[in-house]
């Protein structure tokens, strides 16, 4: 239950491009065939390690459909990392990136880690989008890219923990103001200044499944 | 100012009096002079002047004010106290109360509560209105903040779900809310905890941006602030808000529960031992209870609560609760809910249960909690509340708990004779016959509790037998069987014939028990055929029918006089299909077994009207249709007889369907290649047929051609005979040809016949070298075939 750290992350793209099946398959290791819409915005959460550190990652699975934009949009502001979404078999929701990397821009904070995912990656008979694209862009806009599959899982765990490890890198380096909670970014219980009376090797059980 | 009454009387029809200026006509100008003025100082003294009117004048300054002071929010942004004025008066204007100095028209006296209502939706139709005041949230000087919060809270008031919408599209519109809740000024920080509730309320997408944004914790924050439960009126309103934000949403929930905050509920449970309880505690513990119940509720999906109610136990919350039960001085409300939340905490986790089946009270000798409650459930003395929320408690520490259904079960029986200790299963036994009815009601459901999916335990129950000085005493079976017939409180006949259903369900053992009790069915068809008007009769005689269902549909066929087709053909002549089903319908149409079905947790308006249990109403609703259709069942077709040849029928009609299937698809092959084959056919006879048409096409371009050579032939031929060269004979045969394509019917006259013998037979005979000369000679047939020949076809 202990963590060092906690990260908020952001999952946003077109509708479609796998973005639940992403969560599902990072923090349950499942996938789900049938597109299950997501209304608003859900959640998920995973511990993970970085640096032999506890870290808890917070993840917010966005709607990709236009009509929940200005929902979305609220969650922008208080994340550290953003996973952006594209769908390899669909050119559309590639051409789409600029739009949504100027929205995450224009609403987040400055410092927040942006990973370009290109999803299905095991759909390579349909694919329309070429490796070579997806690299292009993130080098262009200085965002850290992957072809990941929700549905073989293949990178998916890379995809979170490479971010999450990006992040934990900025901070080290001081660039996040790690104690404004807008940054998406929380210290863990017995690691802030005070309150904890027990440190570190918390042995309680810990509930069950994930974290 | 008594000007301003007669002035507004004259403007809403009253006979002018005098021509001084209306209040109308004072607003107007003032309105005039905020728009309009070009010095701010101006403005604002239209303004502090609008806002002294805005209580009397409320409809004047509402219907021509409203725009200029938008106006002026959006427009003097940098002046504090004008921009306060305007958000002032907008307040005043919105209000719902009716204010002592206000001047109503008589025309809008009915609804002029509503004038805050009214002018909330003008408001807000402008959203960016809205904006406007979330943008003065952001201002920190007090003057502004405060009556922007104020605004905003009487807008939420006012016209909650438009409010929540706009606000929910306004960019960044709910974060900015949040941050208020870190005001170091008490009066915003505890009214922006009320702002947040009512925007909160009932709309899940705000209710995830806020936990995003962190408000559990800051919530949690104020609350340790505040000294927790035995803070103030604030920790309640925070508390208050936590609920609006987790109730009937289950992302919240899983955040809740993942971001570890179920242990933060933790010191808020610990209290001082034998403390008083103020009125303030009392609330901020009620409002936790409701939090954790909202967590665990069973109405939740199974694998959520499962997981709270693992995490409750992990955080001590679970054990903080059980010793809230056993303490002292905890005053009856607190108390009541303190035990359905233990209920809640244990319902179906095993882990839970087993820890409060071990919780004893702290006095000497101390005992199990659970006997302590049930004590209390049985005791006409305790509140109904209480005693409801024992038997809710019982009920959550047996669901799905096969190990203690069992204790409570093999406690009951002979074989373990001196128990010293009054246990559970004790208590419950001499509480089915208790003179309360109510008591014998809670014993019955809280026992049929015990034999829920637990076959083994409903057959041992069969061998318990009730202590007596009676050498030889009666069964529990039997002893429940005669006190249904001789009490006449309906509501423990109704605890009875539940406690009966549950234990004779999928139970022949059972059923044949009580087939062989003397009088058993006879009273309970005399029962089901009385006419009765009070609707509790109505629901005995419907349970006392369900009953003979049971029997009839759980029948164990070895009770002579009751076998099913016995028993179904009384039911049948007794008291009739018809009024059968009636008597049935009669108890699942009942208001009671509505509101039971509903949720696990009893409840009732008041002790009379406790009649059926949720649990029991499952298994109406399962049991009804298998019950009617063991009566529609035609006699001599018993089920399992029934089962065995349908099983056999439809082996057999397998079998059919098999060879069928077989059959079918040879035939379809069959056809398939039928139609294959028919296709074929058709392209062959498609194909001869143009084939035909060409040949035909060929036979007449050749005739043609033929004709011409003809023709060109004669040229010779006269030419020929011009020089005497052709002999008569050849010319006798040159008419005959011209003729020939015409009149070849008379080809065989016997003027030619030796001639064309003579010609057929010594063709060589005539011979002029020109095998033109020859085809002329053939009959049609036979030049048909020449042209064949030479198209090779
Ligand atoms: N073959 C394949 N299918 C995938 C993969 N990821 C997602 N899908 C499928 O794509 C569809 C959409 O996936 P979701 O995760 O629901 O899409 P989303 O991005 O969350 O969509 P919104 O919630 O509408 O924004 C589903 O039918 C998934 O089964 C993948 O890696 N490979
Ligand atoms: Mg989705």
């Amino acid at each position: 239950m202990s963590y060092a750290y906690l990260f908020k992350y952001i999952i946003i793209g077109d509708t479609g491009v796998g973005k639940s099946c992403l969560l599902l398959q990072f923090t349950d290791k499942r996938f789900q065939p049938v597109h299950d819409l997501t209304i608003g915005v859900e959640f998920g959460a995973r511990l993970v390690s970085i640096d032999t550190k506890p870290i808890k990652l917070q993840i917010w699975d966005t709607a990709g459909q236009e009509a929940f934009r200005s929902i979305t949009r609220s969650y922008y502001r208080g994340a550290a990392g953003a996973l952006l979404v594209y769908d390899i078999t669909r050119r559309d929701t590639f051409n789409h990136l600029t739009t949504w990397l100027e929205d995450a821009r224009q609403h987040s904070n400055s410092n927040m880690v942006i990973m370009l995912i290109g999803n299905k990656s095991d759909l390579e008979t349909k694919r329309e989008v070429k490796k070579e694209e997806g690299e292009a862009f993130a080098r262009e806009h200085g965002l850290v890219f992957m072809e990941t599959s929700a549905k073989t899982s293949d990178n998916v765990e890379e995809a979170f923990i490479n971010t999450a490890k990006e992040i934990y890198e900025k901070i080290q380096e001081g660039v996040f103001d790690i104690n404004n909670e807008a940054n998406g970014i929380k210290i863990g219980p017995q690691h802030s200044t005070g309150n904890s009376s027990i440190p570190g090797g918390n042995n309680r059980s810990s509930g069950n499944g994930c974290c | 100012m008594e000007y301003f009454k007669s002035g507004l009387k004259s403007v809403l029809g009253t006979p002018v009096v005098d021509d001084q200026p209306s209040g109308a006509d004072i607003v107007e100008r003032l309105v005039e002079r905020v728009q309009h003025s070009t010095l701010l100082a101006d403005r604002r003294d239209a303004c502090r002047a609008l806002k002294a009117l805005s209580r009397k004048y409320r409809i004047e300054v509402g219907a021509k004010g409203m725009d200029a002071l938008c106006q002026v929010l959006e427009q003097d942004r940098a002046d504090a106290e004008i921009a306060s004025y305007a958000l002032e008066t907008l307040k005043l204007i919105m209000n719902n109360e009716i204010y002592d100095e206000e001047e109503i028209p008589d025309i809008t006296a009915k609804d002029s509560n509503k004038l805050g209502e009214r002018f909330t939706e003008i408001f807000i139709k402008k959203q960016e209105n809205v904006g406007l005041v979330l943008d003065y949230l952001e201002e920190f000087d007090f003057h502004v903040r405060w009556p922007a919060l104020q605004l905003l809270l009487l807008l939420l008031t006012n016209k909650a779900k438009d409010v929540q919408e706009i606000i929910l599209v306004s960019p960044m519109g709910v974060s900015k809310l949040i941050d208020m809740l870190s005001d170091s000024r008490e009066v915003i920080r505890n009214n922006s905890v009320l702002l947040l509730t009512l925007l909160t309320k009932s709309n899940a997408n705000i209710q995830k941006i806020l936990a995003f944004e962190n408000a559990f914790d800051r919530l949690f924050d104020v609350i340790l602030e505040e000294g927790n439960a035995d803070g103030g009126i604030v920790v309640q309103d925070c508390l208050n808000f936590m609920l609006t934000l987790l109730r009937n949403n289950i992302s919240t929930q899983n955040f809740f529960k993942e971001g570890n905050f179920i242990s933060r509920i933790l010191p808020l449970l610990q209290l001082p031992a034998n403390d008083e309880w103020p009125i303030q505690r009392i609330n901020n513990v009620h409002a936790v209870l409701q939090i954790i119940r909202t967590l665990v509720s069973p109405t939740n999906p199974a694998q959520a609560t499962s997981s709270c109610q693992q995490a409750m136990h992990t955080s001590g919350i679970l054990k903080a609760m059980c010793d809230l039960l056993v303490a002292n001085g905890v005053p009856r409300n607190p108390l009541t809910e303190a035990i359905s939340t233990v209920a809640e905490l244990v319902r179906g986790h095993n882990d839970n249960q087993s820890y409060l089946e071990a919780v004893k009270s702290n006095g000497i000798p101390s005992k199990d909690v659970l006997v302590l409650l049930l004590w209390s459930m049985l005791n006409d003395k305790q509140p109904f509340e209480m005693r409801c929320a024992v038997l809710y408690c019982f009920q959550c520490y047996l669901y799905r708990n096969d190990f203690g259904k069992m204790k409570i079960i093999q406690k009951l029986l002979p074989l373990e004779k001196e128990v010293t200790e009054t246990c559970a299963s004790h208590l419950l036994c001499q509480g089915l016959f208790s003179k309360e009815s109510l008591s014998s009601w809670f014993a019955a459901v809280a026992l049929s509790y015990a034999l829920i999916d637990n076959p083994d335990g409903k057959e041992k129950l069969l061998n318990v037998k009730l202590a007596s000085n009676d050498p030889n005493p009666p069964t529990l079976l039997q002893q429940i069987v005669s006190s249904i017939q001789t009490t006449d409180k309906a509501q423990f006949k109704i605890g009875h014939l539940m406690f009966l259903s549950t234990w004779f369900s999928h139970c022949s053992l059972a059923v044949e028990s009580f087939l062989k009790i003397n009088n058993g069915i006879p009273y309970f068809i005399t029962q089901a055929n009385r006419l009765e008007n009070e609707e509790i009769e109505e629901i005995v005689n419907g349970l006392s029918t369900f009953v003979m269902g049971i029997c009839l549909a759980f029948n164990p066929e070895t009770v002579e006089n009751f076998k099913k087709d016995s028993l179904r053909h009384l039911i049948t002549k007794r008291i009739g299909v018809e009024t059968f089903m009636d008597k049935l319908n009669d108890v699942s149409r009942n208001e009671s077994y509505t509101r039971a079905s509903k949720h696990p947790q009893p409840t009732a308006q008041n002790p009379q009207s406790l009649l059926l249990d949720y649990e029991f109403c499952k298994l109406f609703k399962m049991l009804e249709g298998m019950i009617m259709r063991a009566l529609n069942t035609l006699p001599g077709q018993d089920d399992g007889e029934k089962l065995v040849s349908n099983q056999k029928e439809i082996d057999e009609l397998k079998a059919t369907v098999d060879e069928l299937k077989t059959e079918l698809t040879e035939k379809t092959n069959r056809i398939e290649e039928l139609c294959r084959l028919a296709n074929d056919s058709r392209d062959d006879t498609d194909r001869m047929k143009t084939e035909l048409f060409r040949l035909q096409e060929n036979h007449i371009a050749l005739m043609h051609a033929y004709q011409l050579k003809e023709n060109e032939l004669e040229s010779y031929r006269r030419l020929l005979a011009m020089h005497g060269i052709w002999n008569e004979n050849p010319d006798q045969q040159q008419q005959q040809h011209q003729h020939h394509p015409q009149e070849s019917p008379m080809f065989g006259g016997g003027e030619f016949t030796p001639h064309h013998l003579q010609q057929q037979q010594e063709p060589t005979t005539v011979t002029t070298g020109e095998e033109k000369v020859y085809q002329p000679m053939l009959n049609e047939h036979e030049r048909n075939e020449l042209i064949r020949n030479d198209l090779n076809v």
